[in-house]
């Protein structure tokens, strides 16, 4: 009997129901290969056997029963408080029963381990963690993409076939982009979020999956969910491709990429592209960050600030406290923009069923200088990621990043996004892109697991 | 004035009024944040959203209610 160790989320699940997999083999073979190779990923920062044993010795027969699954050290579980990826998170955090976690446990899943993330949330690069960064499984000196980093190697890393992250800036799309993965932005409020330290304040965050392809995202976040993603098949889609930056001020390959795979997705469902203006997008870009930033403060006091944990990075302890001086009518504006870009996509979604941009708009940069060359020229890679990542998060709307292609031998993520509630129609698109280029790019192994290096 | 000449006065006035310390590290972190989000920000406090009623507590997993 195989141990079902290298099958995808959907074949495990299968294979188990069907008596093909014996789950405690696969358990223990995954404990097995997160030991072999977490050295070099740093994608688990902590793992728990006997709990992992437990949970599937009560675990109920359901839709995940026995299929291994790591959990973004944002969410915290029975036996273990989130640690945000920090020395210190500067909000209350005891071990409890997330929605996640109870989703996950109430599917029949067993949560095998914890995933690294960046420090507090607070960049798309992963580079920055009280753990240590994760590594890129694609090539460990590059950024896994952040924040949920190690999620997105566990999953590239063929550690696990699922992992569940949390996006509030982008970091489920960012990751996913960078590790060569399908990771969904739920709607707003659609995905499980009770138990998270923010749930009370954040407009902004939501859970969602992690996965190699668009069906076991579709699995996976059916569970966080708690109702069934139904698949179909769009015809006649109606692509907005968004104007300006995002698009435009693009990697040469990435662009190339993500415009071949806009083709592909045309022709696959026999629809149209169209450009779309945002106006709107520069402005509801730094609205993003400032409302996102301004509800992390929560009730964190000068005093506080005047008692980091020295074991904060200088870069987390100096961004905490600029942010307390952003003025609160920035910030009330920024509301209004939200208005703003809601209105205007509404308006948009009238006419296209999705808008398409690169993910991000150069392939993973080095961990060591987490900087990205573009035709305008150098920015920081957080710069450069939040013109495409941060829109969804602000209005509510869904966006899926999807593999498309590769450059240096690392991946291209291609971004839709839809109405709000129509995160079925990503992952149809998603699928219909993966149909188009004969899934190429999410069956793709990173050459660290002994595959042909990746060609564009 | 220059942005990083405004910074060299704005940040630890701004960091006095709140009582917060920063060591040399911390500020340099903050004089390149503010270097970066303060041009954008003063762009938006001169966007004209006068028209533009503010949704209170929006329903984020909806579309706007009147478009």
């Amino acid at each position: 009997m195989s141990t079902g160790l290298d099958l995808s989320l959907r074949e495990q699940a299968a294979a188990i129901a069907a008596g093909e997999v014996d789950p405690a083999e696969l358990l223990e073979a995954t404990l097995g290969r997160i030991e072999e190779r977490n050295p070099t990923l740093n994608a688990v920062v902590e793992t728990f056997p006997e709990r992992s044993r437990e949970m599937l010795a009560a675990a109920p027969r359901g839709p995940l029963y026995g299929v291994p699954i790591v959990i973004k050290d944002e969410w915290p579980l029975p036996w273990r408080a989130q640690r945000f990826g920090a020395a210190e998170m500067l909000a209350a955090a005891e071990p409890g029963e997330s929605g996640p976690y109870r989703a996950l446990r109430d599917a029949g899943a067993v949560v095998v381990g914890v995933g690294n993330m960046h420090e507090l949330g607070a960049s798309s690069t992963g580079n920055i963690s009280v753990y240590g960064p994760a590594h890129n499984p694609w090539n460990p000196e590059r950024c896994p993409g952040g924040s949920s980093s190690g999620p997105a190697a566990s999953v590239a890393g063929r550690l696990v076939a699922g992992a569940v992250g949390a996006d509030g800036v982008g970091s489920i799309r960012y990751p996913a982009a960078y590790c060569g993965l399908t990771g969904l932005k739920p709607t707003f409020g659609r995905s499980a979020m009770d138990g998270h330290h923010m749930a009370a304040v954040s407009t902004t965050i939501v859970s969602g999956a992690l996965c190699a392809d668009a069906g076991d995202c579709r699995l996976l976040d059916s569970v966080l969910f708690g109702e069934e993603l139904a698949a179909g098949e769009p015809q006649g889609m109606r692509i907005g491709v968004i104007g300006g930056d995002v698009s435009d001020d693009v990697a040469p390959a990435v662009r190339e990429a993500c415009e071949g795979a806009i083709e592909d997705l045309r022709q696959q469902t026999g629809g149209e592209v169209r450009e779309i203006e945002l106006p709107e997008l520069a402005a509801a870009t730094l609205a993003t960050v400032l409302i996102a930033n301004s509800e992390s403060l929560g009730g964190i006091t000068p005093r506080q600030l005047n008692q980091l944990d020295p074991e904060l990075s200088p870069l987390g302890r100096g961004l905490l406290k600029y942010r307390v001086l952003v003025p609160a009518i920035a910030t009330i504006k920024a509301g209004r923009v939200r208005t703003m870009a809601r209105q205007a996509l509404a308006r948009i979604f009238e006419e296209v069923d999705v808008l398409a941009c690169p993910t991000v708009p150069a392939v993973a940069p080095p961990l060591e200088a987490p900087v990205v060359e573009l035709p305008s020229g150098w920015l920081t890679a957080d710069e450069a990621n939040v013109r495409g990542g941060a829109l969804a998060n602000l209005t509510g709307i869904p966006a899926i990043s999807v593999p498309v292609g590769s450059s240096e031998g690392l991946p291209v993520g291609l971004q839709l996004q839809a109405a709000w509630g129509r995160d079925e129609l990503l992952l149809d698109a998603a699928e219909a892109i993966e149909r188009a280029n004969g899934r190429r790019w999410v069956e793709a192994t990173p050459p660290a697991l002994g595959a042909e290096p990746l060609e564009a | 004035m220059e942005a990083s000449e405004q910074a060299d006065d704005f940040i630890p006035a701004a960091l006095a009024v709140y009582g917060i310390e920063a060591d040399e590290i911390e500020l340099a972190v903050i004089r390149a944040a503010h270097q970066t989000l303060w041009p954008p920000i003063l762009e938006l406090l001169d966007l004209d959203t006068g028209g533009v009623p503010l949704e209170r507590d929006p329903d984020l997993s909806q579309p706007p209610p009147s478009r």
